[in-house]
């Protein structure tokens, strides 16, 4: 039983600047952010960038090429508040007291990637899923395609993929959902079967594309086509709210119950989940995998300052199995993504 | 030294982009008849290549931030506070933001001095900048006895700084508020410390930071650093209690700024001036002309903090920054502009 964290060798990361493509309304209060970013290192699904939620200086005036600044972003009627407008001088980004002083984790939602050629750089398009729940989130919503961000990154451990998993059960709750879109992008690609578990509080919080079309979310927990997210991969998902307003009525773990139970032991021997959401949910998924003794690993998250390992802010406890004492282990550097067994939940 | 750098390819691409240090660059290649200003510093036995610093506990322990800036670029480098045993440090949470700033209270969390020695140091001697470490302590003794191991022990250490004053450890607040208790321990770790140049960091938790500075110089300091954070609180009005686990948290960030600015100008006008005592001004610099602002008042030599958490790079833009400043003044070294500032 090795009891270090989730190794990945390759941690090559650093500060880059990317170029805002879009940044679409998904659903309430949920946007999905598209930057270009030249020469962005490898990363794992469950790596996060750290991110200034405030546009750089030297684009944050309207640029000439960008033709209408209304069309690529929804208006934010939705929302209370009205976006911050970004301060007019680059030292200003660090001191406007309506605005993020420091930069905001977001897991990478997807990425796509143009192969550099003889006449043209490695660009990477790098997708970011977030809600607006306060100053940072609400900076990040008020970006406009040509604007340049600042990010750190790929940081932290992602998810271990090893080849000899099946199947993969992605299990993802909320703004926990974003790192399960590129993690079944990778699953394809290393042609591992999966299924997918979303969960959100209500239909309208879910930043998810449902195609009614392909067998619409059941009531009762039966897996579809219906999230096109999973479904262009082939991967069947299912959708769970709180209230019943789509899908199954309950959470998530409550049809993760349901597919566990229907396994054969050997199913539930190779199964692995890969789980990322709120804390609680994320507790529940640990105890339903430890309960069919289904390998489990889980994505956190903790109020984090730096996102390098400095600040030592975003701690957890870790326990794993056999060991006596816990000791404090980083989200940022450690992880995010740990064994659900060695976390002291 | 080579290999070292050519694993921070990151930065160079990252260098070339940054718009604040092509600028500074072009100007000094265009005005190759002047001389480039000197931007050293002796800290006592130490000298620093540039007067720009990291602050205890926002730069890890040595190479966390290598893949975001060239360390070897810094003036010096201060370590997360090594206490004699490992601390686990406060409950979650940590940290939170505050408007332009941050409160944190981390408890002094740290891997304790075998493991910094054993792991950590082999790491900074390959860095090529002179180290200072951050020693906190609970007793006399507890600050002494590591002081002394690495004043005597390791070559790489070229400073200690005393955290009297960290307001997060009860016990700790003590010794950096009370001028005969900090002049005692100075002076008992003064004895002790031969080599390194001895740093105190002051609390700014004091009605006058020049009676503490006083004492701290009086009793041995070759140099002081100022300020630490400020007690403050941060409160959950849902819940109905303070944000961080420990109740309270030190303030950083530019929120802090100004008042450290006029610390440090205290502290100078007041005592270090009279007994040629360097001053490491910090607190809320996150550009050069934060910088310039803490060395007219009286600081030898910045440090940058919570900034670093939103760009470790910040130094070293600083440095180039402060050079450039020099130039335009027409002022061939820093030390020309230190306390300069004309008041009334």
């Amino acid at each position: 039983m090795p009891i270090s964290p989730i190794q990945q060798t390759d941690a090559v990361r650093g500060h880059f600047f990317g170029t805002v493509t879009t940044n679409e309304l998904l659903c309430r209060e949920h946007y999905r952010l598209t930057v270009e970013v030249r020469d962005f290192p490898r990363s794992h699904p469950g790596q996060f960038a750290q991110i200034l939620c405030v546009p750089d200086a030297q684009t944050a005036a309207v640029p000439a090429d960008v033709k209408s600044l209304d069309s690529p972003v929804p208006p934010l009627t939705e929302l209370s508040w009205q976006p911050a407008q970004p301060p007019p001088h680059f030292h200003d980004r660090f001191f406007a007291g309506a605005a993020a002083y420091l930069r905001r984790p977001f897991s990478i939602a997807d990425r796509r990637d143009r192969v550099a050629t003889a006449t043209t750089a490695h660009v990477c398009e790098l997708d970011f899923i977030y809600r607006v729940i306060g100053k940072g989130t609400r900076g990040l919503a008020s970006m406009r395609p040509g604007q340049r961000l600042s990010l750190l990154g790929p940081l932290g451990r992602g998810f271990d993929v090893s080849p000899e998993i099946g199947p993969a059960i992605l299990v993802g709750g909320g703004v926990g959902i974003p790192p399960m879109i590129y993690l079944a992008k990778v699953l394809h690609e290393k042609k591992i079967a999966a299924m997918a578990l979303a969960g959100a509080q209500r239909r309208d919080l879910l930043p998810l594309k449902i195609s009614p079309g392909n067998g619409p979310p059941a009531p009762v927990p039966t897996p579809s086509q219906a999230v096109d997210e999973f479904a262009r991969y082939g991967f069947p998902s299912m959708i769970s709210t709180d209230d019943g307003s789509l899908g199954f009525k309950g959470y998530v773990t409550g049809m993760l119950e349901n597919i566990l139970t229907a396994f054969s032991t050997d199913q539930r021997k190779r199964a692995v989940i890969f789980c990322c959401g709120p804390t609680p949910m994320m507790r529940a998924t640990a105890a339903v995998a430890a309960k069919f003794a289904v390998r489990c690993q889980v994505s956190l998250e903790q109020p984090m300052a730096c996102g390098m390992g400095t600040c030592q802010s975003c701690i957890i406890k870790y326990q794993p199995p056999g060991q006596k004492q816990w000791v404090h282990k980083l989200t940022c550097t450690d992880g995010p993504v740990f064994r659900a067994e060695d976390i002291l939940w | 030294m080579i290999g070292w750098r050519c694993q921070y390819f990151t930065l160079a691409w990252f260098l070339g982009k940054l718009p604040i240090m092509s600028t500074t660059i072009g100007n000094l290649n265009a005005s190759v008849t002047a001389p480039t200003p000197d931007i050293s510093v002796q800290l006592k036995n130490l000298r620093m290549a540039n007067p720009v610093m990291t602050a205890s506990g926002t730069c890890g322990y040595a190479d966390e931030y290598a893949n975001f800036a060239d360390l070897s670029k810094l003036g010096a480098f201060v370590t997360k506070s090594i206490s004699r045993q490992p601390r686990p440090g406060n409950e979650s949470y940590r940290v939170v933001e505050t408007r332009a700033g941050m409160l944190n209270a981390i408890g002094l969390a740290n891997i304790g001095l075998e493991r910094f020695l054993a792991e950590k140091v082999p790491i900074l001697e390959k860095m090529g900048v002179p180290v200072i470490v951050n020693v906190p302590g609970w007793s006399m003794d507890d600050y002494a006895d590591v002081a002394e191991q690495l004043d005597q022990q390791v070559p790489v250490v070229a400073g200690i700084e005393l955290n009297v004053s960290c307001p997060n450890v009860k016990s700790g607040l003590s010794f950096g508020t009370d001028p005969m208790r900090l002049a005692e321990l100075v002076a008992h770790v003064r004895r002790r410390v031969t080599r390194c140049t001895l740093i105190v960091k002051l609390s700014p938790n004091v009605t006058d930071i020049a009676v503490t500075a006083r004492a701290a110089v009086e009793a041995g300091a070759d140099c002081l650093s100022l300020v630490n954070t400020f007690t403050a609180m941060a409160v959950d009005i849902e819940k109905n209690r303070p944000v961080l686990a420990n109740g309270t948290g030190g303030l950083s960030g530019p929120a802090i700024k100004p008042i450290a600015v006029y610390m440090v100008h205290r502290v100078y006008s007041t005592v270090a001036k009279t007994h040629n005592i360097p001053l490491i001004g910090m607190g809320g610099i996150q550009t050069w002309q934060d910088a310039a602002e803490f060395i007219l008042a009286g600081a030898s030599a910045v440090a940058v903090g919570t900034a670093l958490f939103i760009d470790p790079s910040i130094p070293q833009q600083i440095a180039e920054g402060l050079r450039g400043y020099l130039l335009r003044k027409g002022k061939s070294s820093i030390r020309e502009i230190v306390g300069t500032l004309a008041m009334g």
